[in-house]
């Protein structure tokens, strides 16, 4: 076994032990196994870094398909890391913790195909057209992992239904929708400086902007709704179930657009040429 | 002599309100040998009586203990033993152990959970100590009874949840907004449950409360308990764009907020979430402001719907806290059997063994290369000092075991100096005492 590969394992077993850990604390409300979880997944965070930057300081850096899911996986824990330290909300490792396991077990699938990529994908734009939509893609998780939990407790209260243990341990309403705001006002400039970086890089590439390939079409209606909603929750003051509702769905193009159609669709964003 | 520990009492189970009121015993200060006094077959006594329950708590010895309380209880209210003698509930032993364990875990009370008979509980302890009533027993039996009940309290969900209308408004809100610091609320109308509300979100850090009464001057005098703001009744509507939490209860035959007033509130507030609270009947809210965006709306009902599903899971988690109280009740029974003169002497001469022979293996472990006779002139040794060390300790014990009352003090007491017992010591566990001085 090669270090790549044992480092590799090392931090799918933390994830899958993150992920394990933070869901039976949650079913069995055991705040040491949310702790233990935390920890498991800070400490493979540490070695997803770690990997990462040695495949790029690396001397035959491969910047193979499974490197971007990789760093997608990277990019969701520190939103995850980000949220911890300036909310002290703990539950978003819920959406956190098995999404990164998912994705950076998923890249594994994907490296077979090698295929060195042509040195004109290393350019400045490049890099910031990844980095900057993967960190939206990070905020969007998020935000939809909190949206989908606000609904329900936020329906639960309207209706006066009674609640239940794990209802009576999450935080309150407001705090969701704080998760809500931050990722839409830092998701939407993120998510438009890596469109607007993609084009550039197209168009100086490629020598246009526009290919009506699938994935860009997908991309642009999902700026506009992003566009939208950061509006709505801006200027109309839109806030609660309305912006918990719209993240969701915004989250769902998203994924769509990453497995549906990079996966099985004829185009130049696709993971396996 | 069968010396046992007895509890005689009544509580809102076995007697009506009526009866209850006729045998209280919380006005009986002027008795200064106390409702039981400590002489003839009682040997230590403890009075606990609440507007629930009478509990008395006593050591005697002999048959007539049950007879001889009944009779000073109702001596000292001036009633008939007859009248008495049908509503009270007599245990003796570990019975008593785990009934006094019941109550003070709040498991017995009308609102299981609720912790006020705790505090009663330790008053009436204190007041026994005070009179110089309790002794080796008691004086453990009620410590061992305040663990029982922290330890019921951090250990099960018992009082975990509110159960009164106000403080599930409280909670509520609490799930709405999290932490209040940053929010203000508003009472609408005064009222004694609005107040009390009022008062539970300052305790939990509400930024400010505003009043708004019919009559201002009510309003302000109100205000001022808060320290708020009273404005105009007239400007109710006006104000309400900066309340997040608004308690309602006016005197109103009608609704005084209806959706409509609220909409244009919204959006003044860029929908900032409100949540009504309507205490009043007739409901001074409208109820289709709930349909409201963002916008949440409890009236009494609804409140009373929380408490009472609250109530049941109290009731779930007390079968949790009764197997506390039962364990707990065997260990406290292993302590009683302990206070005899011969297992405390086997208890002190075996931990003094225990010491010798881990001193020993440390000492043989430094001696490289000693041989066998080394060990064992070692161990003669250290052994003759344990033993000449536990000599005088036991033959005092034993002399003052002759002696009727000293004996299980004096073993308690030798228990606890050299922790027989392998006991962890609480911090401040005699807080109560140092604080009078």
């Amino acid at each position: 076994m090669t270090l790549p590969e044992l480092l590799s394992l090392l931090i799918i077993i933390l994830y899958a032990t993150g992920t394990l850990t933070v869901i039976a604390g949650t079913v069995t409300r055991n705040t040491n196994l949310k702790r233990v979880s935390n920890w498991c997944a800070a400490s493979g965070f540490a070695l997803h870094t770690a990997m990462l930057l040695f495949a790029m300081l690396g001397s035959h850096f491969d910047l193979s398909k499974g490197y971007y899911i990789q760093f997608l996986s990277w990019s969701l824990l520190v939103i995850y890391f980000y949220m911890w330290w300036r909310m002290r909300i703990s539950f978003l490792g819920l959406t956190a913790a098995p999404l990164a396991m998912l994705l950076f077990i998923g890249s594994f699938s994907l490296t077979n195909v090698h295929g060195k990529l042509p040195t004109e994908w290393t350019g400045m734009f490049f890099g910031l057209h990844i980095g900057t939509l993967f960190l939206s893609f990070g905020l969007l998780a998020m935000a939809f992992g909190a949206g989908l939990i606000f609904m329900r407790l936020e329906r639960k209260i309207k209706t006066k239904a009674p609640l239940n243990e794990f209802d009576k341990d999450m935080p309150a309403l407001a705090t969701f929708d704080k998760v809500n705001h931050v990722a839409v006002m830092a998701g939407f400039p993120l998510y438009t400086v890596g469109m607007a970086s993609g084009f550039i890089w197209a168009r100086l590439a490629w020598g246009r902007l526009l290919s009506a390939d699938p994935k860009e079409i997908v991309s642009i209606l999902v700026w506009f709704v992003f566009a939208w909603l950061f509006h709505q929750r801006l200027a109309m003051g839109w806030r609660g179930r309305k912006a918990a509702l719209a993240v969701i769905w915004l989250f769902a193009i998203s994924v769509f657009s990453l497995i549906g159609i990079n996966v099985f669709m004829p185009t130049h964003h696709s993971f396996i040429q | 002599m069968d010396r046992d520990i007895y509890l005689i009492g009544l509580n809102h189970k076995t007697a009506s309100v009526e009866v209850r009121e006729k045998f209280a015993l919380t006005d009986c200060k002027h008795l200064e040998q106390g409702v039981v006094p400590v002489e003839g077959c009682i040997k230590e006594a403890m009075v606990l009586s609440t507007c629930n329950r009478v509990e008395i708590v006593v050591v005697g010895e002999g048959d007539g203990v049950i007879n001889h309380v009944i009779s000073c209880w109702a001596q000292a209210r001036g009633e008939r033993l007859d009248d008495l003698e049908p509503y009270v509930y007599k245990h003796k032993g570990l019975d008593a152990v785990q009934h006094l364990f019941t109550v003070a875990s709040s498991l017995d009370s009308l609102v299981v959970g609720e912790p006020q008979i705790l505090g009663q509980l330790k008053t009436a302890y204190h007041e026994a100590v005070d009179r110089n009533a309790t002794r080796v027993v008691l004086n453990r039996l009620l410590h061992k009874a305040f663990s029982v009940a922290k330890r019921v309290r951090t250990e099960t969900g018992v009082a975990s949840s509110a159960v009164s209308i106000s403080y599930a408004a409280v909670e509520l809100a609490k799930r709405i907004f999290g932490d209040m610091s940053e929010y203000n609320a508003m009472l609408i109308g005064a009222g004694e449950m609005a107040e009390l509300a009022a008062t539970h979100l300052l305790n939990n850090g509400i930024k400010k409360i505003y009043v708004a009464n019919r009559t201002f001057e009510r309003g302000k005098l109100l205000a001022e308990q808060f320290n708020g703001e009273a404005i105009p009744f007239a400007d109710l509507f006006s104000q309400l764009e900066k309340v997040d939490i608004i308690i309602s209860s006016t005197g109103a035959h009608e609704a005084v907020i209806r959706a409509k007033d609220i909409r244009n509130v919204l959006k003044k507030r860029k929908n900032r979430p409100m949540f009504f609270i309507d205490i009043a009947v007739p409901r001074d809210i409208d109820p289709d402001v709930n349909g409201l965006d963002n916008v949440y709306l409890y009236d009494i009902d609804d409140l009373k719907e929380v408490v009472e599903e609250n109530l049941a899971q109290r009731q779930e988690e007390a079968q949790k806290a009764r197997g506390i109280v039962e364990a707990e009740t065997q260990t406290f029974s292993r302590w009683l059997r302990s206070l005899e003169l011969q297992p405390t002497i086997v208890d002190l001469v075996t931990r003094s063994a225990a010491i010798v022979e881990e001193e020993l293996a440390k000492c043989m472990k430094r001696l490289d290369g000693a041989n066998g006779d080394t060990e064992k002139i070692l161990r003669n040794a250290m052994t003759a000092v344990a033993k000449k060390f536990n000599h005088e300790p036991i033959s005092f014990l034993k002399r003052r075991h002759e002696e009727e009352e000293a004996g299980t003090r004096y073993i308690d007491i030798t228990r606890r100096m050299f922790n027989l017992d392998n006991e962890t010591v609480q911090d401040e566990p005699h807080g109560h005492r140092r604080r009078k001085n």
